[in-house]
């Protein structure tokens, strides 16, 4: 089975290897072709017509009025994925489990944003998504219909800016850290993690409740937030990707009437050529953990953890160089609970807390307007677990532990043209995951956009049942 | 990209007109271009802007050059002001508009006159939803220009001051566009020449309105690579400026125009204005904006 296992990875290394540099080469400019053939000599007319610019000097009393409509802007598109590759993941040397081609996302997708400052220093902002499940959709063939829709509201909420300050209420996001991708601090905002399609940011931000203070000071920035109504990871969806059969099923947390609540504050300073923030929030963990159920035909129950964090974030603009570190401390977390969400990330029945430290680095380098490369390591470690015994766990927990992350970009065309290509892995070398996304702006409304991803992982990767997977998406969107 | 980038291309290299006469001193191709360049600074400080700037592939039809492809357009609007010693520091920030898809977008840009310390960019993403600084220190070797919001504007042309790392000369006095014009060619030294892309470039410079008409950018090849024409000189405030330029990318065959659709210069502008809460505190920021844009009205 190794020696099978070993060929099917070096399958999908060469896969991955292709889909990367597919993307670094076709990313390259190749659009340094004479324009000799285009005659620029003193006889010609460049006194342009402004025509063919939408006449911007004519339509200057229209743009002038303010229409009802204008705070609304909307995002409908249509997306597709499929597995397409055929094979088989062995579990043990009698069973596999088959996974087939098949369509696992068919679905249109409505977003909807208002923003609206309705009075001077007054703001109302609202969002929300709707979403149609068509025939194929794995959330459809799950309900056996020939489509199935759900609505979720994203933000909704009211701020008041004066002087230095601004208060905020309501349902929204707080955003941390400086490195993107793989920030250690990103911790406030909980990512609906369904299937492996690519969504926008604002469709896998879960918003919260909170009530967000930010004082601006002279030299520097405080900012502070209280979460009324903390939420967790929701749990994979039956006939997601994600979701394995088990012989019980995850449940939601229910709070029973516990007060539980979220409360951090940062400061932050621009220096010379840098950025820098201090921050200390109590949290609770956003992925719930699940013990294995001690008895049969019974669901085990979620448990959350609450810890203390304290983080440190720094840039620094060096050239063409940014350089991004993220540090942060937490205090009291759940041991088991750092594992990629799937059926499969089970505890094993203990509650061990531990210290841990996590780093985040990262640089971003622009090759020139158009090229972009970005690459981020996180890594934790944790620092001290409790008593309870350690071979309740995999071990994995004991090590430096973590992920990276290779991004390239180019544009073409005034960005009306996007190649990039990725590469995410874990720091043991046990998973790689590669994407290679092209997107196309027809126009200032219609945009096109495909992606490829292939995974490959061992069999004691959290990721093994994903193995050999590679998926063809696209979707087609439509702005106003 | 970033709002005093806009001021800067409509000031330093193209435009204005200049009280002081260049009349009874010895004309040089520096005595010209340091009047457009305090132009600039003038035109730059507390000034307040609409804008809109178009991009598109450029051919050549009936003699005349035309949009290939029909042109993506963004709306925005940019305020700036100037601080430091002679006032030669500039902080602005620009909001893009329109499309609805990019509504929110924003760069805060500090401009420093001092030789050595880098300029400073910090973009805002509404969908990331936080502050980004940008890597754009413009006084490192090698280092790239920006574009100015995906544009072919970019840092370079569109910046100010350092006239004294350049050399000039008055290459001809001659016709363009009906309007006679210095033909003015501006070389950097050796120094100048390790941070930028150009090898040299000409200046075409109206002599009544001391408006650049034209401009020419040459690589290190000495090929043409950007050209860039001023079209609508007006009289603003004073002032003679081109209220529509467009820059022409020869190498890839694409052009950007930049329409500056309203001008407003001497307004009022709160310093905390020109800050990073600018880009993230919708409320506050069209709060102020709608207080310039009422005062203006």
């Amino acid at each position: 089975m190794s020696s099978r296992l070993g060929r099917a990875r070096t399958k999908t290394t060469r896969l991955y290897s292709f889909i990367f540099l597919f993307g670094v080469i076709y990313g390259q400019d190749n659009s340094n072709k004479s324009l000799d053939d285009i005659l620029l000599d003193d006889n010609i007319d460049f006194a342009f017509d402004d025509s063919i610019f939408n006449s911007p000097f004519e339509t200057e009393q229209e743009s002038s009025t303010n229409d009802w409509l204008d705070n609304f802007t909307i995002k409908v598109s249509q997306q597709l994925y499929s597995q397409i590759n055929h094979h088989r993941i062995p579990i043990t040397p009698t069973l596999s489990i088959d996974r087939k081609r098949d369509l696992e996302i068919n679905r249109l997708g409505t977003n909807v944003r208002y923003q609206n400052v309705f009075a001077p220093g007054w703001l109302l902002q609202a969002s929300a998504q709707l979403r149609l499940h068509w025939a194929g959709d794995y959330q459809s063939e799950v309900e056996n219909k020939n489509f199935e829709w759900e609505f979720r509201g994203n933000e909704l909420f009211l701020q008041r800016s004066f002087a230095n300050q601004t208060i905020k209420l309501g349902r929204q996001t707080v955003v941390w850290g400086e490195t993107l991708g793989n920030s250690v601090l990103d911790v406030i905002n909980i990512n609906e993690f369904r299937d492996f399609s690519i969504i926008d940011i604002e469709d896998a931000r879960l918003n919260q409740w909170l009530l967000v203070w930010d004082f601006f000071g002279d030299d520097s920035d405080f900012s502070s937030f209280i979460n009324f109504f903390p939420e967790f990871n929701p749990n994979p969806v039956r006939g997601s990707p994600f979701f394995f059969e088990m012989p019980f099923d995850l449940t939601e947390y229910d709070r029973e009437g516990d007060l539980i609540f979220e409360v951090g504050t940062k400061w932050k300073r621009s220096f010379k050529g840098s950025d820098v923030s201090l921050m200390a929030a109590y949290l609770y963990e956003n992925q719930l953990s699940f013990d294995v159920p001690s008895e049969a035909f019974k669901n085990p129950k979620p448990k959350v953890n609450d810890f203390v964090l304290f983080g440190f974030s720094v840039n620094r603009a060096l050239g063409k160089l940014l350089l991004n570190l993220d540090i942060a401390y937490s205090h009291d977390v759940l041991l088991g609970s750092f594992n990629f969400l799937s059926n499969t990330s089970m505890n094993s029945g203990s509650s061990s807390k531990a210290n841990r430290l996590g780093t985040s680095f990262g640089f971003e380098y622009a090759v020139n307007n158009n090229q972009n490369i970005s690459i981020g390591i996180q890594a934790q470690k944790l620092t001290n677990i409790d008593s309870t015994p350690l071979d309740n766990f995999s071990g994995n927990e004991r090590k430096v532990f973590g992920s990276w992350l290779a991004r390239y970009s180019n544009a073409f065309n005034n960005g009306n043209l996007t190649v990039s290509s990725t590469l995410q892995g874990d720091l043991k070398g046990e998973s790689l995951l590669a994407l290679m996304d092209v997107t196309y702006n027809l126009n200032d409304k219609w945009a096109i956009s495909t992606q490829i991803i292939s995974i490959s992982a061992a069999d004691n990767s959290p990721l093994f049942l994903f193995s050999e997977d590679v998926r063809l998406g696209a979707t087609v969107s439509f702005s106003f | 990209m970033n709002s005093n980038q806009f001021y800067s291309v409509f000031s330093l290299i193209f435009m204005a007109s200049f009280t002081v006469s260049v009349l009874g001193q010895e004309i040089t191709g520096l005595s010209i271009m340091q009047l457009v360049d305090d132009a600039q600074r003038q035109t730059n400080n507390s000034s307040f802007n609409k804008m809109q700037l178009s991009s598109c592939k450029f051919g050549v039809a009936s003699g005349r050059i035309t949009c290939a492809e029909k042109p993506r357009v963004k709306s925005l609007e940019s305020v700036a002001k100037n601080y430091g010693p002679n006032l030669k520091d500039t902080k602005s920030v620009t909001i893009t508009i329109e499309p609805p898809s990019e509504r929110g977008i924003g760069m805060l840009n500090f401009t420093y006159d001092e030789i050595g310390r880098d300029n400073e960019t910090w973009l805002y993403l509404s969908a990331i939803g936080r502050v980004k600084r940008i890597a754009s220190g413009d006084s490192d070797e090698e280092t790239e220009p920006a574009s100015l919001f995906g544009s072919e504007f970019t840092t370079e042309d569109t910046e100010t001051g350092k006239l004294e790392e350049y050399s000039f000369e008055i290459l001809d006095e001659t016709e363009i566009a009906g309007r006679k014009v210095w033909k003015i060619e501006m070389t950097p030294n050796e120094e100048r020449s390790k941070k930028t892309r150009y090898s040299r470039q000409i200046h075409y410079i109206d002599k009544e309105r001391h408006v650049a008409l034209r401009s020419e950018m040459y690589d290190r090849y000495n090929k043409e690579v950007k050209r860039l024409m001023a079209a609508r000189v007006e009289l603003v405030n004073e002032v003679w400026m081109a209220r529509s330029l467009t820059m022409m990318n020869l190498v890839t065959n694409r052009l950007s125009n930049m329409a500056f659709v309203e001008i407003y210069t001497d307004v009022t502008i709160d310093d905390e204005f020109l800050t990073q809460r600018t880009l993230t505190d919708v409320a506050f920021r069209e709060t102020e904006l709608e207080k310039l844009r009422l005062i203006l009205d």
